[in-house]
């Protein structure tokens, strides 16, 4: 897959980061950026007919595994990320009541 | 109307800048490291799964921090969420009368399925695709389907997060024990010498404790989530 492909998913997670009124949203378009990360590395150890770094008997052409192994981490801190968002946005919306940015930001409690 | 064009040719701007800087991507990756891994990848570490082998051996000090940022985020969630639950003695979300009863009866038949795969996972993660991680997301998954079949069951959080934090120190402990024996940190502490199923001892006890950690930290962590009720 070429990179700029992932680099238009990490785009589409942008707009809907700057767009959306939810914050539920705006947590989903961070995953989305997080997503095309992942894919941009994951792109760059891999090449046409390689198999995966297992090795056994027959195998010679293996894609690169540190990628790979850097991803982990990142998929695991990823979730952990979306765990607390979404747990302060249930805290906002016991707090307030509704969870869209603009009716949050324009009670009169709330300094922007 | 104006404020969307705006955006997106703020967007396009940056992926202007990308597409220049992509040519310079190619010639920055080299493959020597990929070399180096296999040829002496399975000798060194005695794993077949080379993301294993660097995950547990070559990068060992980056796996820690990353079991001890979950062990934070966990801290995190519980501290977010403390105060409603002791304010509202919320209940499970689940209502037992609202699930199906098919649901149930089908929650029952792959549960043990599940904590029988996530085991398998956990325990080959040096000879298949698989590991720590993955293993105890999936253990994880499969405590989740017990709330189904049993909606009132209790669970101690602040048991879970104790023993969570005792099998971190037993992971760092196992960890450096190769100061003693190799006399570097974080690495096989079987001398190098050893034969491949020697060091893999080493390997399948650390996949037990990282997903035996990991499991705990995502079941306290939809604890909490399902506590918070509504």
């Amino acid at each position: 897959m070429n990179p700029i492909l992932t680099f238009l998913v990490v785009l589409i997670g942008f707009y809907g980061l700057s767009t959306s009124d939810n914050v539920i949203k705006s947590v989903f378009s961070v995953t989305i950026i997080e997503s095309g990360v992942i894919l941009l590395f994951l792109n760059l150890g891999n090449f046409e007919g390689g198999s995966v770094p297992i090795l056994s008997e027959g195998v010679t052409q293996i894609v690169d595994p540190l990628p790979q192994a850097l991803m982990i981490t990142t998929i695991v801190i990823g979730s952990t990320v979306t765990a607390l968002s979404l747990m302060l946005c249930i805290k906002v919306f016991h707090h307030y009541g509704t969870v869209e940015w603009k009716e949050v930001l324009s009670r009169e409690d709330v300094k922007s | 109307m104006s404020r969307q064009i705006v955006l997106i040719l703020l967007l396009g701007a940056l992926f202007a800048v990308f597409t220049m800087s992509i040519i310079e991507l190619e010639g920055l990756y080299n493959a020597f490291g990929k070399e180096y891994f296999l040829e002496y990848g399975q000798s060194d570490t005695g794993s077949n799964n080379l993301v294993t082998a660097i995950l547990l051996d070559y990068r060992l000090f980056d796996s820690l921090f990353e079991a001890g940022i979950l062990l934070i985020a966990v801290s995190g969630v519980i501290w977010i969420s403390k105060h409603d639950i002791e304010e509202k003695n919320a209940r499970f979300m689940i209502d037992k009368f609202k699930t199906p009863d098919l649901f149930i009866t089908f929650s029952r038949l792959v549960y043990p399925l599940m904590l029988a795969f996530g085991f398998y996972v956990i325990i080959n993660g040096h000879l298949s695709p698989g590991g720590g991680f993955q293993g105890g997301t999936i253990v994880a998954t499969a405590i989740l389907i017990l709330y189904y079949i049993d909606a009132d069951k209790e669970t101690n959080i602040g048991l879970i997060v104790t023993v969570e934090k005792i099998v971190y120190l037993l992971i760092i402990v196992l960890a450096s024990v190769s100061i003693v024996t190799r006399g570097t940190f974080f690495t096989n502490f079987f001398p190098l010498d050893a034969t491949q199923d020697t060091k893999a001892i080493y390997l399948v006890l650390l996949n037990v404790l990282i997903g035996f950690k990991v499991a705990l930290g995502l079941w306290t962590i939809f604890t909490a989530f399902l506590k918070e009720g509504r």
